[in-house]
């Protein structure tokens, strides 16, 4: 129950983080181009970390927001669970530890985690390592459960397979 | 390292941008303060060529290009600030030869000196004197170009002597003449400074500072660009010039 609630959440945090990039950023109704601006609205985000080259930058902002967003349906439809929960932890662990260098740097940057607006500060980072914490849990959760799934399997197959007579 | 407010983490309300943003863009495009003044534009150069031959200060005007531009940039700098004389030298600089230029974007400055650099407020006052006789990009130029000179003994004087004629730089002093008393700058608790009253520069400075308090700006440099009458939001930190491209072509090719 808590791995189905642990991956739940992590999916809604996902599609949340893809949402707010992919949406509107001006009061216009939703299009191919609104999206288009929305993306390079976050390609100036993900620049002022001033982590990537520039010819890096809008190739990552471009497709970091679907991914997340497939990411999302991923751990919604819960197929796999162990590996979309691996994805997970790396792609957080990635955020989290951009942020406290950005941080440690100095930067005052807005954290583009959510869309614009919010301030890269240890707020940010007090969420997204409780966002890590959570991936890391359900991704041992998963594991130990699908070992247990398959130990299960395993002891099925064998009372059901007729030994054979010595 | 860029410029802090000196203040705990301040959540920005939603329900507060749009309206800042509206009022930014409304004083941006109304205001008589942003009539186009750029050193590349032949329109521009006539307006720099008449705000010389004016003996009479008026608001100050510091816009850069032309304000029918389709995309006007706002952007709230202060002048001791490391990441906002990055941001000039590496970005704006670029995008004030290229996209302002060929009247793209129109660059109106905001100043938000803070108050944890010492001399910021001061430069902030020579470059207000500077746009009062059309002289704002020169001097603005000048002050982020010798941004590492001046903070050093607060010889602000010197550089702005050197960006502007002789005459000019005489009119700028004059004007300064009454500014006496340490600058205006942006408070922690968002506190309006006060304008020394025979200073005719500070009630500029403060409403700036209002301005920059609206959006909120909670460090510098912080960017609102506006496009077809929408506002984006406010931007901070050091964008590099291909990504702020990248982002004003987008717009243009909508």
């Amino acid at each position: 129950m808590l791995l189905i609630l642990g991956r739940l959440v992590l999916a809604a945090i996902f599609l949340v983080a893809a949402y707010a990039k992919l949406k509107p950023q001006a009061a216009v109704p939703w299009s191919a181009a609104s999206v288009k601006t929305s993306l390079s609205l976050f390609a100036m985000q993900v620049d002022s970390y001033q982590l990537l080259p520039p010819q890096l930058v809008s190739p990552v902002a471009h497709l970091l927001p679907p991914f997340e967003l497939f990411l999302g349906l991923w751990l919604l439809s819960g197929g796999f669970l162990p590996y979309s929960a691996v994805v997970t932890t790396l792609l957080i662990a990635a955020f989290f530890a951009t942020q406290v260098r950005t941080y440690r740097a100095g930067l005052e940057i807005n954290c583009g985690c959510f869309g614009p607006g919010e301030r890269l500060g240890p707020k940010t980072l007090l969420h997204d390592g409780a966002f890590l914490a959570l991936a890391l849990a359900v991704t041992i959760g998963a594991f130990v459960v699908a070992r247990q799934r398959r130990a299960g399997s395993a002891s099925i197959a064998q009372v059901s397979t007729p030994q054979r007579a010595e | 390292m860029s410029s802090r407010i000196n203040r705990p983490f301040v959540r920005r309300t939603t329900s507060r941008a749009p309206w800042a943003a509206a009022i930014l863009a409304t004083i941006a495009i109304l205001s008589p303060a942003s009539n186009a003044q750029t050193a590349s534009t032949p329109a521009s150069a006539s307006a720099r060529r008449n705000a010389a031959a004016d003996p009479a200060p008026s608001a100050p005007v510091k816009t850069i290009g032309n304000r029918n531009a389709p995309i006007t940039m706002e952007v709230f700098s202060d002048y001791q600030c490391p990441s906002c004389g990055n941001f000039y030298e590496t970005t704006l600089r670029a995008m004030i030869q290229d996209y302002v230029a060929s009247g793209k974007v129109y660059l109106v400055h905001h100043d938000f000196p803070l108050q944890m650099h010492t001399y910021s407020g001061q430069a902030a006052r020579w470059a207000n004197a500077a746009a009062m006789i059309g002289q704002f990009q020169d001097v603005d130029a000048a002050l982020f170009d010798n941004q590492a000179k001046w903070p050093v003994d607060g010889d602000i004087e010197k550089y702005v002597a050197g960006a502007l004629s002789p005459a000019n730089f005489k009119r700028v002093q004059a004007i300064l003449k009454g500014c006496t008393t340490p600058a205006p700058t942006s408070k922690v608790d968002r506190s309006l400074p006060q304008a020394e009253p025979g200073c005719p520069v500070d009630p500029y400075i403060i409403q700036d500072i209002v301005l920059g308090n609206a959006v909120p700006v909670q460090a510098t440099p912080t960017f609102v660009i506006h496009y077809k009458g929408q506002s984006y939001p406010a931007s901070s930190g050091i964008i590099t010039w291909p990504i702020l491209k990248q982002f004003f072509d987008t717009l243009l090719s909508q």
